[in-house]
């Protein structure tokens, strides 16, 4: 690539970047853009400039809610926020309903991503197939390393499980007002969570059989501290979900903090490089090499 | 506001702060330690410089996680009473 091109699309990000900025709510007001009694709306809605209120607004839409009994901002169709306010109750349906549509964001970039690299070709290899074999081959020696060659075919869970975090994390650069990492919901990475502890319990039931994996846990005469044992499976689910949790929610509300600061005038670039890209990457990382090596200490025996 | 929320109020924001200043010690040194000793690991052997920069990141960031706690709880007692 040339240098000059480079230039230019940095100058055309920052174009960009300066105009959701202004258009996103710099001044102390919120652009709400959805549907209204089936008509497609765009309008300003006022702020309040408290940060504690803002905080809680942002964070826990339902207790605020709940205490308030307010309606909170929905960008979005207004048929499944009232199929939602039905299922779950009013308040709980405002959460519920930014966490679907950001994890539906999230699973059409991975869609995407699975589109880009559809087409292998051997001889030729497009520019996103280069890249992803370069992380696929990257996951699968990590893999190799950690369980040996025969359990080389974990190598798409775990590659799966990093995508989709990592995009997760990387969906709160996106400077539009309504947009959420994922994984700042405790659902998401607590679901993940007991999603990788399942996992390995039933890959130790395949590889030493069900009295071999459970006499770990039910035998009081060979092992005295087994209800420590079990205590220790539901800690690991809530050690590395809340991880996960409080870094995102952190990250954010330091961001948060320094933009009310600055009286939300100014965009916090450098913050995101940190607490966006490289702590987003090595949660996801960590996270994923977590889940592997607790698969590696039940079988490795 | 009655008397008895607003003692409560301010017993939760001073337990935050403690709990955060506290909490914030331990990840602090443990995080420092590692750093100062994958320096010594990289002025012995620089060939492998890269493997012990990325074991050093992760394990900071799993020992980070103490701290980590230590926020969820401090959010807690700020927002939750």
């Amino acid at each position: 690539m040339k240098k000059g091109s480079l230039k230019r699309v940095f100058l055309i990000f920052f174009v960009i970047e300066i105009v959701l900025l202004i258009i996103s709510g710099g001044l102390t007001k919120d652009l709400e853009i959805g549907f209204e009694k089936s008509k497609f709306v765009v309008r300003h809605v006022e702020k309040h400039g408290d940060l504690q209120e803002k905080i809680t607004e942002e964070f826990q839409p339902d207790e605020y809610l709940l205490e308030t009994g307010e309606r909170g901002k929905i960008h979005g169709s207004e048929r499944i926020y009232d199929f939602f306010a039905k299922v779950f109750g009013k308040a709980h349906a405002i959460s519920a309903f930014m966490l679907l549509r950001m994890l539906l964001i999230v699973n059409f970039i991975i869609i995407l991503i699975a589109v880009l690299t559809k087409k292998l070709l051997f001889d030729r290899p497009s520019k996103p197939q280069v890249l992803f074999e370069m992380m696929y081959s990257f996951f699968e020696e990590f893999v190799q390393d950690t369980l040996g060659k025969n359990f080389i075919h974990f190598t798409p869970y775990i590659f799966t499980i990093f995508l989709f975090i990592w995009v997760c994390n990387m969906i709160g650069l996106v400077p539009i007002p309504g947009f959420m990492e994922p994984t700042r919901n405790l659902n998401v990475p607590m679901g993940i969570g007991i999603i990788c502890i399942l996992v390995v319990h039933a890959t130790s039931i395949k590889v030493k059989g069900i009295w071999g994996h459970f006499k770990n846990y039910l035998n009081p005469i060979e092992n005295p501290l087994f209800l420590l044992d079990i205590v220790g499976e539901v800690s690991k689910v809530v050690s590395i979900s809340f991880r996960l949790f409080g870094n995102v929610l952190g990250g954010a509300i330091i961001m948060l903090v320094v933009s009310s600061l600055v009286k939300f005038i100014m965009f916090p670039v450098g913050l995101n490089l940190f607490f966006g890209i490289f702590v987003g990457t090595i949660q996801a990382f960590v996270f994923t090499m977590l889940a592997l090596t607790y698969i590696g200490v039940e079988i490795g025996e | 506001m009655a008397m008895a929320e607003a003692i409560a109020r301010a017993a939760a924001l001073l337990g935050a702060g403690i709990c955060m200043g506290m909490g914030a010690l331990g990840p602090g040194i443990g995080e420092g330690f590692v750093a100062g000793k994958a320096c010594e690991g990289i002025a012995r052997s620089p060939e492998n410089a890269s493997l012990i920069t990325r074991t050093m990141l992760v394990g900071q960031a799993v020992s980070e996680s103490t701290g980590i706690y230590s926020l969820v709880i401090a959010l807690l007692l700020i927002f939750s009473t």
